[in-house]
């Protein structure tokens, strides 16, 4: 006796009308078009800058996810390739007249040309080794920022104003001048890293990706080339956080390198695990928690150091009880209420 | 001229070294590569400092501050010991991140990030022999040394150290010939949190005595026990006095000073890279 078994093949268009416009992507449509227009009126200035940092580095926080949930690589040195898409950013767009998006799309090439070289004899690398070798290069990368400086303006490769020459902030993007209007043109930008990152995941590099982290032989046995999806993956998750770095480079149009420490990523990922790295919600809730939740202890007149103390033991929660994360918890509550629902009305 | 740099280097590495033992043998018994390492040193040196600065005696002050880094390491062990030993190395080691951030945040929050100077008695008393070399320095020296030895044999020749090396190489096998897992993993948290204690105090005499700066400077420790491929102890030893001394010479000449804070990492990445290009090493603790 045979079963039939509907299989659908990634080379099949899995495109229709009633996939595209699933309710999950109405209420995600929603929720995007409604931060963009109500947030900066409703928050007010300070927490639209705030926000805007946030959505910056949930951008590098969605590149862990992928890394950590899809493939189990534990990489320590994210932050650092943030500084990468900056220093890219700054410096071209202060030695060209280019729009800036133009810039962006180079800073994201650019930081992907330099994540996948800096992964490739790391190709070999995986657990802790992996965890042990990205630390390292955050912290070479640290010292090699502080030596460089970010550009601002002068002259050079390196485009460091020295002596009496003024510091000049890289403008921003002619969409997003106001803060209002900057917040909006991250949030579009980093709707487009998501999707992109997303679309990755749904389709045939996702699956890729997890038969690799499932078991590597099983996936050769498959017929995937292991290191031609590996290195796909170091790619788009530099070049997703290239552009975020371009972004924060935008923001103020000025960086510095104390931005960029070894501890800064090592945050970053605690966020993304207690975020939820399986889910690009979670990397939304990772970008809060990094960058959100420090001012917000300052409002509340608690010590902006104490996030330290909130994140390891959240991290720790998080390994011990709830491997998904908060998104994951949240998902389970929207599936829970759901069931309930539709309980109810078939009664 | 070069020779002061040269003593320096030595002191810092053996100080790595020094620290990377108390890593080692936490990791080669529970398979635990602790990351919070340095913030156990750093509280240790902290509380040393406070505790001082309270007009307490030196020497009582020490040893509180070794003794609270001691009683921490044990608390982690004890709490997250019997989840941590069915998880994967990366597991174990990610668990021990959250140690590190929340002994950072307890610590930026009791003191922030000040300079703050941690004079050690054996500071000031120094003699000549090419450069002025104080009793601190040597006693860094000395202490390395004694510790990797003193380690190496207790390991190979004791009752327990027999333990210990019959845990890292399988825990379950260990346990059915009735070694007692349990006290035998919690006595590798405690001899490394007392290592960490007393490496972080000296740290913070020959360093910076930032919260910050000695949490994370278990990232160019964690570089010694690369070195050593995660099991041997002289071999620690000795990658962290290469480290310490390339370290040092490179920040007298001032083309290289600015990268020489890079040493560590550039040692470590091609001293990973190099043995997986081989495969003799697997960190994996073997079961």
């Amino acid at each position: 006796m045979t079963a039939t078994v509907n299989q659908r093949s990634s080379r099949v268009a899995a495109w229709s009308p009633a996939k595209l416009f699933s309710a999950r992507n109405i209420v995600v449509l929603v929720v995007v078009v409604g931060v963009l227009i109500f947030t900066p009126s409703v928050v007010g200035a300070y927490w639209t800058r705030i926000f805007t940092i946030c959505t910056i580095f949930s951008i590098a926080a969605a590149g862990i996810a992928l890394l950590y949930g899809r493939l189990g690589l534990v990489s320590l040195g994210q932050v650092s390739l943030i500084g990468v898409g900056g220093w890219i950013t700054l410096r071209i767009g202060h030695a060209t007249s280019l729009p800036f998006e133009v810039v962006l799309v180079i800073a994201a090439i650019g930081t992907g040309i330099i994540g996948v070289l800096v992964g490739l004899p790391a190709l070999r690398l995986s657990g802790l080794n992996l965890a042990i070798v990205t630390l390292m290069l955050a912290g070479a990368f640290e010292v090699i920022f502080n030596v460089t400086g970010f550009p601002n303006g002068g002259d050079g490769f390196l485009g460091r104003a020295q002596g009496g020459v003024l510091q000049q902030p890289l403008a921003r993007p002619s969409l997003g001048t106001t803060d209002p209007d900057y917040f909006r043109y991250v949030v579009v930008v980093a709707a487009i890293m998501f999707l992109v990152i997303g679309l990755h995941l749904s389709n045939r590099p996702g699956r890729a990706w997890a038969a690799i982290r499932q078991s590597e032989a099983g996936a050769l046995a498959a017929g995937i080339g292991t290191v031609r999806y590996r290195l796909w993956a170091l790619a788009v998750v530099s070049a997703t956080t290239g552009v975020a770095g371009g972004l924060l480079a935008g923001n103020a149009g000025l960086l510095d390198p104390i931005s960029f420490k070894a501890p800064a990523s090592i945050l970053l990922f605690a966020t993304v695990l207690i975020g939820g790295a399986y889910s690009l919600v979670g990397a939304v809730i990772a970008g809060f928690l990094s960058q959100g939740v420090p001012p917000l202890l300052n409002a509340w007149g608690l010590d902006g150091n104490l996030i330290f103390v909130l994140l390891g033991f959240g991290m720790i929660q998080a390994i011990t009880t709830a491997p998904q994360g908060i998104a994951g918890q949240l998902q389970g509550l929207v599936r829970r209420i759901a069931g309930a629902i539709a309980k109810r009305r078939s009664r | 001229m070069i020779l002061p740099f040269v003593v320096a280097g030595l002191v810092l590495g053996a100080l790595y070294a020094l620290s990377g033992v108390g890593m080692l043998v936490l990791y080669r018994t529970t398979g635990v590569l602790n990351f919070g390492y340095g913030a156990l040193g750093a509280m240790s040196a902290m509380l040393a400092w406070q505790f001082a600065e309270l007009r307490m005696q030196p020497v009582l002050a020490y040893a509180l501050g070794i003794l609270v880094a001691t009683a921490l390491s044990l608390l982690f062990g004890f709490l997250a010991g019997p989840f941590l030993a069915t998880v994967t190395t990366l597991t174990k080691a990610t668990a021990t991140l959250g140690l590190a951030l929340i002994l950072l945040g307890v610590m930026l929050f009791a003191w922030n990030d000040k300079a703050r100077f941690l004079r050690l008695a054996t500071d000031t008393i120094g003699f000549q022999l090419g450069t002025r070399i104080t009793v601190t320095q040597i006693i860094c020296l000395g202490l390395a040394t004694v510790i990797v030895i003193g380690t190496s044999l207790y390991l190979r020749h004791s009752p327990t150290g027999t333990s210990m090396r019959a845990l890292a190489s399988d825990r379950e096998l260990a346990s059915m010939l009735g070694i007692r897992v349990r006290r035998v993993e919690l006595l590798a948290w405690a001899v490394s949190g007392a290592l960490g204690g007393i490496s972080g105090i000296l740290l913070s005499s020959q360093t910076r005595l930032e919260p910050l700066f000695l949490t994370f400077i278990v990232i160019p420790v964690l570089a010694a026990v690369v070195v050593g491929r995660f099991k041997s102890l002289v071999g620690t030893l000795v990658g962290g006095l290469v480290i310490g001394v390339v370290q040092a010479v490179a920040s007298a000449f001032p083309s290289t000073s600015p990268f020489s804070n890079a040493t560590p990492f550039v040692v470590a990445t091609i001293v990973i890279l190099y043995l997986q290009r081989r495969k003799v090493v697997t960190i994996e603790v073997s079961r």
